[in-house]
């Protein structure tokens, strides 16, 4: 009686944190998906932008989105996790249903990644916005 | 409630199934400059589109990608 359901999750870290800090709490929320059942579908890391609004004094944050399958006893579990976890300041938890689910399919969810006004961090070529693709970590 | 005028009707959004709160691009067209939700009589979507829009509109105030309040007169 196990449903697997398809969500997706969307969480802004604290951006003040080093790369590999980052790349750790992504690898741990992923890992904990992993764990209790669930399996991950595609993490796409949004990178540091600008906040529309101060969030825990902070006007920056890393955002990370990611799909993932697993059964509903899950969720909680993770928002509870993300929740006691001080680096994550936001997060949103959402179940697809059938219209998520084509817009995912027909991979229209990658045109409508926000684009521009991320902050690319010192780097010596010229910041190149429009590039989302390019947003990805390295 | 016949929309009356032709200029605020959009008819490309039939194509758009589902509103992705992450779409910034696309939410911006349809909040005014103090950060607003406009209203259908301005904008001239359909009720079911409106609705999306809404619900999509709060989860994106909710994860910073538009604001709750924007001022532009400062």
């Amino acid at each position: 009686m196990a449903t697997r359901n398809v969500y997706e999750l969307t969480y802004i870290v604290n951006s003040v944190l080093s790369d590999d800090h980052i790349k750790d709490i992504v690898a741990r929320v992923n890992k904990f998906i992993e764990d209790h059942g669930g399996d991950v579908l595609e993490t796409d890391e949004w990178g540091t932008r600008r906040l529309a609004y101060p969030i825990s004094k902070r006007r920056n944050g890393y955002y990370v989105n990611v799909y993932f399958q697993g059964g509903g006893e899950l969720i909680p579990r993770l928002e509870r996790a993300l929740e006691i976890e001080d680096d994550v300041i936001r997060y949103l938890t959402l179940r697809f249903d059938s219209k998520m689910q084509r817009h995912y399919e027909t991979r229209s969810h990658e045109a409508t990644r926000p684009h521009g006004q991320a902050i690319v961090p010192e780097s010596p070529a010229s910041p190149e916005p429009e590039e989302a693709a390019e947003e990805e970590e390295e | 409630m016949a929309i009356e005028n032709q200029e605020g009707t959009r008819f490309d959004l039939h194509t758009i199934e589902y509103v992705d709160y992450k779409d910034v691009e696309l939410l911006k067209r349809f909040i005014n400059e103090q950060g607003k939700i406009l209203p259908r009589r301005i904008t001239g979507v359909s009720g079911k589109f409106q609705r999306q829009l809404t619900r999509a509109i709060k989860r994106a105030r909710h994860l910073a990608l538009i604001p709750f309040v924007a001022d532009t007169v400062r």
